[in-house]
């Protein structure tokens, strides 16, 4: 049998670096890893980077949050949502349709005016979102037709720096996205549009879990 | 075929195959004399890089991430073989498929293979530069396959016939008013404007329908990870999200070079990528996954990976370098020669700097010759690679490389620069000779130098340096002279 390109090229790259000795232990990380900022700013620094990306951010307090939930549903002036299947239900606000998903098709899903999810962390440094697409947090495909996103973010799940959320997973996990403000493109003489083809508003409730 | 829709008609179609190329020097000509497209290259390329120097001058561990990200690229390197077996085992136990194509034309057929088990007959596609550099879309097309590019800056040259000039922002060359002409007479919509937020609301509609009936898809791949065998992709319009989680098949193309060793790797090359080609602090959009995820996403899943040339790179120590590469651009929109020219003229999916050291690589040095001297070596590239990659070192010695090359050709002894080199040699070899050149150069010189001490126009090959510059006469008394006879002038050396 002929060897295969995969023997080919393995013994190509072998052939290549069967000299090098290179330890990953030793490898420089001088980089900032904890962040310096207390609380209150780590928390004010998150809510700014978010507004800066356009995004809406509204805090509550862990015993307000579904009435926050039902505000900022209302405000939005939309009415049918798609939920994840484990989103606890005091979340889902009554005057509003909801969709649960349990294996919605991708055009149910398109028909809902929004998703409303947890997340798993938040870096302020960045204003990032981070979904594990857990059951709270949802299939990938739901936080992407909807045009409009509200997401819950627990006070206690942000950190600073970027090298600080992956200190918080043992596990790598085996589906991410990492949202920092709605869907855009610079790509017409950069200049910065909004909404290409994720959700074109993203929202945030940012539960003071911490007080 | 319809009319193309060109956007910069007054210039020649773009031709991007290196093997097809004109030289870099005959490429740039037209171009250099269209002012709207270096215009808008000009525009584009300033504003990324303002961005990108006000994040980096804010970020106060710069130098550290930098090192860092420099420092697991070439260990990534020194280990490859280990990381792509490690990538293909746990990619593969997440329910991946992992194939190995050795060039372009192995790529191309695993491709077709496996859309031809998912009986496509149309495909959508995420930017991905390694698709260009394997001539995919011709290859899809000759099979009866329509690919359908859904990054807004690739669908614009999709539908009007044009060709990348920029890895991040490859459509940096047309200005709104062309966008609006391309997607009035492409989507048929004669009423659009040409509001940026009107042309990219016309692309959501298009692109929308395709994305939710079109079932399989194609990316590339910022990041391997071979601890998980999972995918990284950095985007920001959401294009890659669709395409990576709606189609029941997806295929993505990686360069074997791609790997990083373990997920929290990315707390580096995440933190430097996105600064270093747009200019943010985040991309809006991050995705990654990990073979096939039941209820979530494609069905099925396979990773091409592609050496197409990167394994000889490997082998040459001062060469290596070029492997670290992110394609984030930076050193594009910081070049001199970059953004004076834009991409097109260096006649490769890959421009800029790290284009004129790459392409000449992956095309075993076979074709662009010309692309190593379109660079005037002043190394603002390195200065902004996040990698650190001296470009500039690799540029001459691949520069050596040519020159080799063109020595051993018998045409060598018809070529004016290699005889004059040779000429220049044995005369530069003895003092003796040197000396008698300087004689020689200063009576035949004076023959074209003028009454004011200037040459203003040489013959033949000196024609090339007065064309654009006046030259000074030679002196007098050359400086081995006024050496030697210095003590025999006093008063002139206190001077």
């Amino acid at each position: 049998m002929a060897t295969s390109s995969r023997q080919l090229i393995l013994d190509s790259i072998r052939a290549a670096t069967h000299n090098d000795s290179s330890i990953y232990a030793d490898l420089p990380r001088n980089y900032i890893h904890r962040g310096a900022l207390d609380k209150a700013s780590r928390l004010q620094l998150m809510t700014e980077r978010l507004r800066e990306y356009g995004a809406e951010v509204a805090e509550s307090s862990l015993a307000d949050l579904a009435t926050t939930i039902a505000r900022q549903l209302q405000s939005s002036g939309r009415h049918i949502f798609v939920a994840p299947p484990s989103l606890p239900a005091e979340w889902l606000a009554s005057n509003f349709v909801w969709k649960v998903d349990h294996a919605l098709s991708h055009d149910e899903i398109e028909q809902c005016d929004g998703v409303v999810t947890a997340a798993f962390a938040g870096i302020a440094d960045s204003g990032t979102i981070v979904l594990h697409h857990s059951p709270t947090e949802g299939r990938r495909v739901l936080t992407l037709l909807p045009d409009f996103h509200l997401c819950i973010l627990r006070a206690s799940q942000i950190v600073e720096t970027l090298p600080e959320y992956f200190d918080r997973c043992p596990q790598p996990p085996r589906l991410a996205t990492y949202i920092s403000g709605p869907s855009a493109t610079a790509d017409i003489e950069m200049t910065r549009i909004k909404g290409v083809h994720g959700p074109r508003f993203l929202s945030l409730i940012l539960v003071r879990d911490d007080i | 075929m319809s009319a193309p829709v060109h956007p910069t008609a007054t210039v020649p179609s773009p031709v991007m195959d290196p093997r097809l190329a004109p030289p870099f020097p005959t490429a740039a000509l037209p171009i250099l004399q269209n002012t709207q497209l270096r215009k808008n290259v000009a525009h584009a390329t300033d504003v990324i890089q303002a961005k990108r120097n006000n994040l980096v001058a804010e970020k106060k561990d710069w130098r550290e991430l930098r090192n860092s990200a420099a420092a697991i690229r070439a260990h990534v390197l020194a280990n490859l073989g280990s990381y792509l077996e490690e990538f293909e085992t746990n990619c593969t136990a997440a329910g991946g498929t992992v194939h190995w194509a050795r060039d372009a034309e192995e790529a191309r057929a695993i491709i077709l293979r496996i859309l031809r088990e998912e009986n496509a007959t149309e495909v959508i596609k995420i930017k991905t530069m390694t698709s260009a550099e394997i001539q995919l879309n011709p290859a899809l097309e000759a099979a009866g396959i329509k690919a359908i590019e859904t990054d807004l800056a690739e669908l614009i040259l999709q539908l009007g016939d044009d060709e990348p000039s920029h890895i991040v922002v490859p459509a940096l060359h047309v200005n709104r008013r062309q966008v609006r002409e391309i997607f009035a007479q492409k989507m048929g919509l004669p009423e659009l404007s040409d509001d940026p937020e009107a042309l990219t609301a016309a692309a959501r509609t298009y692109l929308r329908k395709k994305f939710l009936s079109v079932p399989t898809a194609i990316s590339g791949a910022n990041f391997l990870i071979a601890e998980t065998g999972s995918v990284v992709i950095v985007e920001s319009e959401g294009n890659g999200r669709m395409c990576l989680t709606l189609p029941r098949a997806l295929i993505t193309l990686a360069g074997i070079e791609k790997v990083l060793p373990r997920f929290a790797d990315l707390e580096v090359l995440l933190q430097v990528l996105a600064r270093s080609a747009t200019g943010e602090r985040m991309n809006p959009y991050t995705s990654l996954w990990s073979g096939v995820t039941a209820g979530d996403g494609p069905e099925r899943f396979h990773v091409v990976l592609l050496d197409n040339g990167r394994s000889e790179i490997l082998r040459r120590k001062v060469e290596r370098q070029t492997l670290q590469c992110i394609r984030c651009g930076a050193c594009m929109n910081t070049c001199p020669v970059y953004r004076q020219t834009g991409g097109h003229a260096y006649g490769s999916p890959y421009a800029g700097p790290i284009g004129a050291i790459l392409t000449p690589q992956l095309e075993h040095m076979q074709h662009a010759q010309s692309l190593p001297y379109a660079s005037s070596l002043c190394a603002a590239c390195y200065e902004v690679c996040p990698v650190k990659i001296n470009i500039p070192e690799v540029l001459i010695e691949l520069r050596a490389q040519v020159v080799n090359q063109e020595r051993s050709q018998p045409a060598r002894w018809f070529d004016p620069m290699y005889l004059g080199m040779k000429a220049a040699n044995f005369a530069f070899a003895s003092a003796t000779r040197f000396r008698l050149a300087q004689r020689l150069g200063r009576v035949g010189l004076r023959l074209f130098t003028g009454k004011n001490g200037w040459i203003r126009r040489l013959p033949s090959l000196g024609a090339r340096w007065t064309m654009s510059r006046d030259l000074r006469a030679l002196p007098e008394e050359t400086f081995r002279d006024w050496w030697a006879t210095r003590d025999a002038k006093p008063g002139k050396e206190s001077r």
